[in-house]
């Protein structure tokens, strides 16, 4: 469960900050820092649908799908 | 998964898949382990997708439909399309990128090898890593020896760039690539700051950063196909 929680949360955040260059999302201004500390575990990402796609059929477990960008105006290094 | 919308047009297309033909920054659904059918209706995030109070209720729900068929210390270990992608997912997450290069021959077997690693519970879930056998983004890296290895890279404040913290050769046991990454990680977190997104992105615009990418920035809010707008660098006010 916590483990879970864990993953909503970060979840939560990576879309969070993934709507922040967006017309509706919240402005860069008022997006602050992670709540992750520097070094601790987060969620174990895919990054290329193949490698997802391959794990999740070899595991059997769905797939959590986000979609977010690496840069806001161009200025790339988060999310 | 996460991808990055704008990496490719394929990753586009992905999301134009999860939103009715729009194109918006984020996209957010729970698919089958084929990755064909959906589990959730989609949407930008969890938020519009899950309900908030109950998000991890249902999430463990559909999980327990799935239970794990394999065992998950074998799980695939992570890649990326591009290193300069890697580079700046890294930088964007703050974690220490592990790049193994390499002949494909070579790479090829420690996509099997460092499972044991990847996996491990102290280093799941802190590290990305990527498997590139080209070498030419060679020049992004500092302190780089020209040979084949397991680059422990601290990735730059944009993600333009990285710095060798350790660099073993492909044939290190598992043991004594655990120790340096463990030893990575604790050396990054102790000397690095930590992002506050406002600043980052104020700091890169004052700067000129600017990272191109293959489709133009931008949204496509009304599904014709077309980027309604350019998102591009911020403006500076006089």
């Amino acid at each position: 469960m916590k483990h879970l929680s864990a993953i909503c949360m970060l979840a939560c955040l990576a879309i969070t900050n993934g709507v922040a260059c967006g017309q509706n999302g919240p402005r860069p201004t008022n997006l602050g820092a992670s709540n992750l500390d520097l070094g601790e575990s987060g969620i174990a990402w895919y990054t290329t649908w193949e490698t997802a796609q391959t794990e999740a059929r070899r595991s059997g477990r769905p797939i959590m799908f986000v979609a977010a960008a690496t840069q806001c105006h161009g200025v790339s290094g988060v999310f | 998964m996460r991808i990055d919308s704008y990496e490719t047009k394929d990753h586009q297309e992905y999301v134009r898949t999860f939103l009715n033909g729009r194109f918006e920054n984020s996209a957010f659904c729970l698919l089958d382990p084929n990755g064909q059918d959906w589990l959730t209706r989609a949407g930008r995030g969890p938020e519009m997708v899950l309900e908030h109070r109950s998000s991890v209720i249902q999430m463990k729900t559909i999980a327990a439909k799935y239970p794990d068929r394999k065992d998950g210390t074998h799980a695939l270990v992570q890649d990326f399309h591009s290193v300069r992608q890697a580079l700046n997912v890294a930088s964007a997450d703050q974690r220490v990128l592990v790049l193994v290069s390499g002949p494909q021959n070579q790479t090829d077997a420690l996509r099997t090898s460092l499972q044991a690693v990847s996996n491990d519970k102290r280093i799941v879930g802190r590290f990305h890593f990527d498997f590139d056998e080209d070498g030419d983004w060679s020049k992004l890296i500092e302190g780089l020896k020209a040979e084949p290895g397991i680059i422990v890279i601290r990735p730059g404040e944009f993600g333009l760039d990285g710095t060798v913290m350790n660099q073993l050769p492909l044939h290190a046991a598992n043991s004594e690539i655990i120790a340096a990454l463990l030893a990575a990680n604790a050396e990054f977190a102790k000397t690095t700051r930590k992002k506050i997104y406002s600043d980052h992105v104020s700091k890169g615009s004052r700067l000129g950063v600017y990272f191109e990418s293959v489709v133009p920035y931008g949204e496509d809010r009304n599904g014709d196909g077309k980027i309604d707008h350019t998102g591009g660098p911020l403006r500076r006010r006089p």
